[in-house]
């Protein structure tokens, strides 16, 4: 796991740890490298020396996600000479580290080692970590034991330590442990040091106690990780670079899940690393919609545990109302003393929508009705938070202007910088703003729940409201965002109603939830093809030629793979089955260069002038959703769809593929084969 | 009259809340006072309410001191917060007690950092 260059990152849900590639962690204030468990940093520095040298890696093996190796000769790469001393250093996360250093003496003298971690641990809080915040509140300590050192965090009642241990006798001081090793020639020497990592209630009662007992033990992570990608639908493919991207992407999505203290060790997805390795309602439900085919499991817990924490009251700095689904839930020490508004926070406009959404599409896949009805009142509550809540300007669109004007977002949208949203000259809209792809969805949502109520919740007058409404929307919509002289709909409407007119990717989003006008999708289809959105690995953020475009700006010029598997997804949707394969096979073919994980998003330069996909500097990878973004792509290629109780097939392959068959897709009609086969002297094959 | 007093006699009165309609288990909580423990048992029965004062067994259990049981029943006070630094324990089901959280009134967004038992030590 190498994608932020230099770093070696292992991870099991929300522990990880990132360090450079010889395993060392030197972590300064404002760098995301350390061991890290919910959103607190545990080792801030880990760092090997063998008699005072530092080691270099010759190889590292980082094959699973929760473990690496190490290969180490001491000093500097470029000045190395035989060494008779080397080591190898093994890591796995679990819930805590465990992490083993074996030395060996290939000399042909008796060697006397001195083998020394340095160690330190500043508990900082991610926030701090990306704020650059170097000031703590509370007060450090370190105790050092006859067999193990701990070190800890407090502030009131607000408590973190971890305590190193090692299996061999060790000297521990507050700033490291060390071994002194007699190595034989010939002879190697080992050691286990664990890192265990506690967040003390004071009771002395660890809050990481139940969900750590419930999942599963290191040594059974390897069989849990096989039967996670053994459920999933087998993939037959004369793409290598379809089969590596598919399988990375199921590991990823493995190593992402996470089980949150509320939960009883159901897992959901964690955002992705190193950032967002928490829950976010956004990202959650998009990821669970790209993989519902593939692995569904994910789905009932992420829905259960954002109608747990749906909105029920008013406040102002959670930015909370009633019926509103969360965008981002924490931990850390900057959540608990409500120095960031995390606990949680409802700072966006597009989970609501995006909840009621994920629950219609995942009961049309499973049947699982059960569930439509559990969570039928948080759903109401959902729709009623569209029509009540988020209406700022009385015209009738979920729009969002933060009430938390300290920590709160700006955008409340999935572009969630500050200068994602603009019009084409550069100027910043006022709010309240209302972004298109939001509407889409609360107009998808709409149509969804009346689907709900007819069949499941069997209230014919409110499915009867909602169609209406549906249609109110459908039809303001059309009037007030679509640009006729351009031939897009605007990105938002500010605060007065005025479009805002830059190109975007969102009018892609629109296609997927199906606000758009058969007449015109032909149309938005133009533009997102166009060589101002599509650089040919995928869309971008924001066209080039508006103002603020730039092929490295965040949501500004980038491609993002999430993003386009939706706009591949809505192509699909009308029909538009050539510019949903060239979308595919640009993002598929992207993944190939980054060793078949997609990052959270890349540079929006031109395919034929780069000739690779150019890494965005700070992109988090793996990010859940982009390792879903190649789910929802094969699930477009293949046309998959339930219908009634069968599964559908449409295929449409790109001339990249020749084949693609994905055995066992589960569903309400237990598992189905899909087949789709293409050949240049004949047309795509239909077979389920 | 405590404000905690107040919040449970307001339960008890009204007997019944439908955005817990689905939800069943009860909950204890056990506020400590004088070197003891007050107990206050909130029965849900698919959003009936029935609040007794025994410390009978139940599905989740929430220790708190007084000030922050006050704190949270006049609506001072974000309870996964204060769960987060140590403030309230919770036993048992998480996910019913933050249910239940939903009863507590609006958080005062007067009152924020550093709850009464959260200072700087």
């Amino acid at each position: 796991m190498k994608d932020v260059p230099g770093t070696v990152s292992c991870i099991d849900g929300s522990t990880f740890i990132v360090s450079d590639s010889s395993g060392d962690i030197e972590s300064s204030p404002a760098a995301p490298v350390g061991l890290f468990a919910a959103d607190t940093r545990y080792l801030s520095r880990w760092v090997l020396t063998i008699d005072g040298e530092r080691m270099t890696a010759l190889s590292v093996d980082d094959s699973h996600y929760f473990e690496a190796a190490f290969f180490l000769v001491p000093g500097g790469q470029m000045d190395y000479v035989q060494a008779d001393v080397s080591a190898i250093r093994r890591r796995r996360v679990d819930a805590d580290l465990t992490e083993s250093i074996t030395v060996f003496n290939y000399g042909d003298q008796p060697r006397e080692v001195d083998v020394r971690l340095e160690v330190a641990a500043d508990f900082a809080d991610i926030f701090e970590i990306k704020f650059a915040v170097g000031t703590k509140a509370g007060e450090a300590y370190t105790e050092v034991r006859p067999d193990g050192l701990r070190l800890g965090y407090r502030r009131g009642t607000f408590h973190r330590a971890v305590a190193l241990t090692a299996d061999r006798p060790a000297t521990f001081t507050p700033d490291d442990i060390r071994f002194a090793v007699r190595l034989a020639p010939g002879a190697d020497w080992s050691v286990e040091l664990r890192a265990e990592m506690r967040a003390w209630r004071p009771d002395g009662v660890d809050l990481r106690a139940g969900p750590r007992a419930l999942r599963s033990d290191a040594s059974v992570l390897p069989e849990s990780v096989r039967a996670w990608v053994a459920a999933a639908p087998t993939l037959d493919t004369d793409s290598t670079t379809l089969r590596q991207v598919y399988q990375r992407s199921l590991v990823d999505l493995a190593a992402l899940r996470f089980a949150p203290l509320s939960l009883g060790g159901a897992t959901v997805p964690a955002a992705g690393l190193p950032w967002f390795m928490t829950l976010f309602g956004r990202d959650s439900l998009l990821t669970c919609l790209q993989t519902l085919p593939f692995t569904p499991s994910l789905t009932p817990p992420t829905l259960r545990i954002l109608a747990s924490l749906q909105g029920a009251r008013t406040d102002d700095v959670l930015e909370e109302d009633p019926g509103r689904i969360l965008h981002e839930l924490r931990y850390g020490e900057s959540a608990a003393f409500e120095e960031q508004p995390h606990s949680p926070y409802y700072g966006t406009a597009d989970a609501t929508p995006l909840f009621v959404v994920l629950l219609d599409e995942y009961e049309r896949w499973s049947g699982d009705t059960a569930l439509v009805r559990e969570l039928e009142q948080e759903a109401r509550a959902a729709l009623a938070w569209m029509d009540r809540h988020a209406d700022l300007t009385g015209a009738g669109y979920v729009s969002y202007q933060r009430r938390n004007l300290d920590t709160g977002l700006e955008n409340q949208c999935w572009k969630d910088s500050w200068d994602s949203i603009s019009y084409a000259d550069g100027r910043l809209p006022g709010f309240p703003r209302s972004t298109c792809e939001t509407q889409g969805y609360a107009y998808d949502a709409k149509v969804r729940a009346a689907r709900l109520a007819r069949v499941v919740w069997h209230d014919v007058a409110f499915a009867e409201r909602l169609e209406r409404e549906a249609a109110e929307l459908f039809e303001r919509f059309n009037r007030d965002f679509w640009l006729a002289d351009r031939g897009w709909y605007a990105v938002a409407l500010d605060h007065d109603g005025t479009p805002v007119d830059s190109l975007t990717s969102n009018i892609g989003h629109l296609l997927w939830s199906g606000i758009v006008p058969p007449e015109r999708a032909a149309r938005v289809a133009e533009h997102l093809m166009s060589p101002a959105l599509f650089s040919g690995w995928g869309v971008r953020t924001l066209a080039e030629g508006q103002s603020r475009y730039n092929p490295l700006g965040y949501h500004t010029g980038t491609v993002w793979p999430f993003d386009n598997s939706f706009i591949a997804w809505g192509l699909r949707r009308y029909g538009l089955t050539d510019q949903a394969g060239r979308i595919a096979e640009g993002i598929i073919s992207a993944a190939a260069y980054f060793e078949g994980r997609l990052p959270e998003a890349f540079g929006g330069f031109d395919r034929r002038t780069t000739r690779y996909p150019v890494r965005y500097p700070t992109a988090g990878s793996p990010q859940a959703w982009s390792s879903g973004a190649p789910l929802l792509l094969l699930r477009t290629l293949l046309g998959l769809d339930p219908h009634e109780d069968h599964l559908a097939a449409i295929p449409a392959l790109p001339a990249m593929f020749e084949h693609i068959a994905l055995l066992d897709v589960p569903g309400r009609w237990g598992r189905l084969d899909a087949f789709a086969r293409h050949r240049p002297d004949n047309p795509p094959a239909t077979t389920y | 009259m405590t404000s905690t007093d107040a919040f449970f006699d307001r339960l008890s009165a009204v007997g019944y809340d439908a955005r817990l309609g689905k939800v069943s288990g009860s909950v204890r909580i056990d506020i400590r006072v004088d070197g003891g423990l007050r107990h206050w048992r909130l029965e849900i029965d698919r959003g009936h309410l029935r609040v007794t004062r025994d410390g009978g067994p139940a599905s989740a259990v929430i220790t708190t001191s007084e000030r922050t049981a006050e704190a949270m029943a006049s609506g001072g006070m974000n309870g996964l917060a204060a769960i987060n630094r140590g403030e309230i324990l919770v036993d048992g089901d998480l996910g019913l007690a933050l249910r239940i959280g939903r009863l507590f009134p609006e958080p005062d967004a007067g009152d924020r950092p550093d709850g009464p038992d959260g200072g700087t030590p």
